[in-house]
């Protein structure tokens, strides 16, 4: 692909979207990647020939794959809503959870994972304990007294939130601005693990949906997780970061030796070598470790704590 | 060319009366000829990588890789595919792009005159397997195509404009024909100003392989064993050579 003039980079021409280039220059596309690797990596005087393009198309988005699950830092945020269903249905990219908040009184509050089971499945019983099952011989299910109790809010939690903030601390009149009123030290013994007075959640992966407790019904959630960056399977969208340009070619020439009969060990243990140090090397770079924020953290050192 | 390959084959049969090769035995056999030569050159071309990679050729003059790939690039042909039906569009013939394709080099594929992509060949067995693979089934910029007796059918089907396929591929030689107006001293005359008449493709230097698969032919044609061993022995010698 061609390198985008000035004008094109900041207004793209005033076609819209006008900022679709901004930023565009830290990225390597992957019809990019693939092109460059047939033209360089793959040919007649190559460790890699002979191979159908499907192939290296494969190890390619495979690379992207990898990278976007835990080196790259691209995490992406999703706003919604928390209805009486209590659920927030997992972004159609969605592979992992980062973080979740509540957006509440313009402030971010972290959410905790609940560590106890918010949501099963119930089968219908008879009276003598067995089972009934619809014409195509599966059980017949309902909703489980768990999720109606959770969704009525009735269901007790080893968590603080099943109760308002003066429940907390019996004394407390004006909890927020009365500081000898306020909740420090109020429960002795409590397992801070499940101390939190925020709503508290479970991901059903299965389910594909994050399940609440009743405090989070319509109330805004902030959902930060990480996607596969395969773009809903556009190709023309895939990219890379041009720092891990490198480690792609390396990591698709690897797998192709690795895969490939007769390839002598030691080249394929070369190749592997070269993809785990090009791995390396990009998270050092990515991880921008420079002198000026490392100093910025140390002028911490010299702070007093009350 | 031709006329001096034929000047060249009737001189060595008429050294000792071995016998005559009219013009049509003789274009004949330049086809075949021409046509056994054309079919080397792809394999002496991968010959040829195969030595580069095993470090034994050079560079430069010493490139005979080049050499072979300008002979052979000067039958490749770019041309639209004709449309058979949906994405299915015939391959090179006579009656579609005006010549037989030996080899299919390259697909491309286009959408409104723009190009997307190169589009790859994918064996019958697997196309299916490729098509539900979320990671590499064909899309507008990586598409694929199968082959089918005389038509290929490319993928995705969103590929079914009449000029969204195009094909680079390498063509056969035309058929050479020696071609004559009329007979001089009970000899045919030869006359290049002829509708149908046609030189051979192969480069000049190929002119010395001609006359010796040429003659082999003719030995075997008029049944003389000398002319055909003499072509043999010539063309061994030349092989040697070359390597």
């Amino acid at each position: 692909m061609a390198y985008l003039n000035q004008k094109k980079y900041y207004t793209n021409d005033g076609v819209n979207p006008t900022d679709t280039n901004w930023g565009s220059y830290q990225y390597v596309s992957l019809q990019d990647i693939i092109a460059n690797f047939e033209l360089m990596y793959d040919g007649n005087h190559s460790l890699v020939n002979n191979e159908n393009r499907y192939k290296i198309l494969f190890h390619a988005k495979r690379a992207i794959q990898e990278l976007n699950y835990d080196a790259f830092k691209e995490i992406k945020a999703l706003e919604l809503t928390v209805y009486d269903d209590l659920r927030f249905v997992l972004p159609s990219d969605y592979v992992n959870w980062v973080k979740l908040y509540l957006f509440q009184g313009n402030t971010l509050r972290e959410l905790t994972e609940n560590i106890q089971v918010q949501s099963a499945v119930s089968y219908i019983q008879t009276a003598t304990a067995t089972f009934t099952y619809d014409t195509g011989n599966n059980v017949n299910t309902e909703e489980s007294d768990l999720d109606k109790t959770r969704k009525s809010g009735a269901l007790n939690s080893i968590y603080l939130n099943q109760n308002n903030e003066a429940d907390v601390n019996g004394n407390c009149v004006d909890c927020e601005d009365d500081i000898y009123n306020s909740r420090i030290g109020a429960r002795y013994g409590l397992n801070t693990e499940t101390a939190n007075i925020n709503p508290t959640f479970t991901i059903d992966k299965k389910a594909g949906v994050i399940n609440f407790d009743s405090t989070m019904a319509n109330r805004q959630c902030v959902l930060q997780y990480i996607s596969d960056g395969m773009e809903n399977g556009n190709n023309s969208e895939i990219q890379v970061n041009k720092l891990f340009e490198d480690y792609v070619y390396a990591y698709i020439q690897y797998a192709i030796l690795n895969s490939k009969f007769g390839v002598q060990e030691y080249i394929v243990n070369r190749a592997k070598k070269n993809k785990q140090a090009l791995l390396r090397n990009a998270k050092i770079r990515l991880s921008n470790i420079h002198p000026s924020r490392l100093l910025m953290n140390m002028r911490g050192e010299d702070k007093w704590i009350k | 060319m031709i006329n001096s390959v034929r000047n060249t084959v009737l001189a060595i049969i008429n050294k000792n009366n071995y016998g005559y090769i009219s013009p049509s035995d003789f274009n004949l056999f330049a086809k075949q000829a021409q046509l056994d030569l054309f079919d080397e050159y792809f394999i002496n071309y991968n010959q040829q990588i195969n030595e580069e990679n095993a470090r034994i050729s050079g560079t430069g003059y010493a490139d005979i890789t080049l050499g072979y790939e300008e002979v052979i690039d000067t039958f490749s042909i770019t041309s639209t595919l004709t449309q058979n039906a949906g994405n299915i569009y015939y391959l090179p013939s006579a009656s579609t792009t005006g010549t037989d394709y030996y080899l299919l080099n390259t697909v491309n594929c286009f959408n409104g005159g723009v190009y997307q992509g190169e589009a790859e060949k994918v064996s019958n067995n697997k196309i299916k397997l490729l098509t539900n693979s979320i990671l590499t089934a064909p899309s507008t910029l990586y598409p694929a195509y199968t082959q089918q007796g005389d038509s290929i059918t490319v993928y995705p089907s969103s590929y079914n404009g009449a000029t969204d396929v195009q094909g680079v591929y390498i063509r056969y030689p035309k058929d050479p024909k020696w071609t004559y107006v009329t007979l001089y001293g009970g000899e045919p005359l030869f006359d290049q100003t002829q509708n149908d008449y046609q030189d051979f493709e192969l480069p000049l230097d190929d002119s010395n392989n001609l006359v010796a698969r040429i003659l082999q032919y003719a030995g075997i044609s008029i049944r003389e064993a000398d002319v055909f061993q003499f072509g043999q022995i010539e063309e061994q010698q030349q092989n040697q050579t070359n390597t």
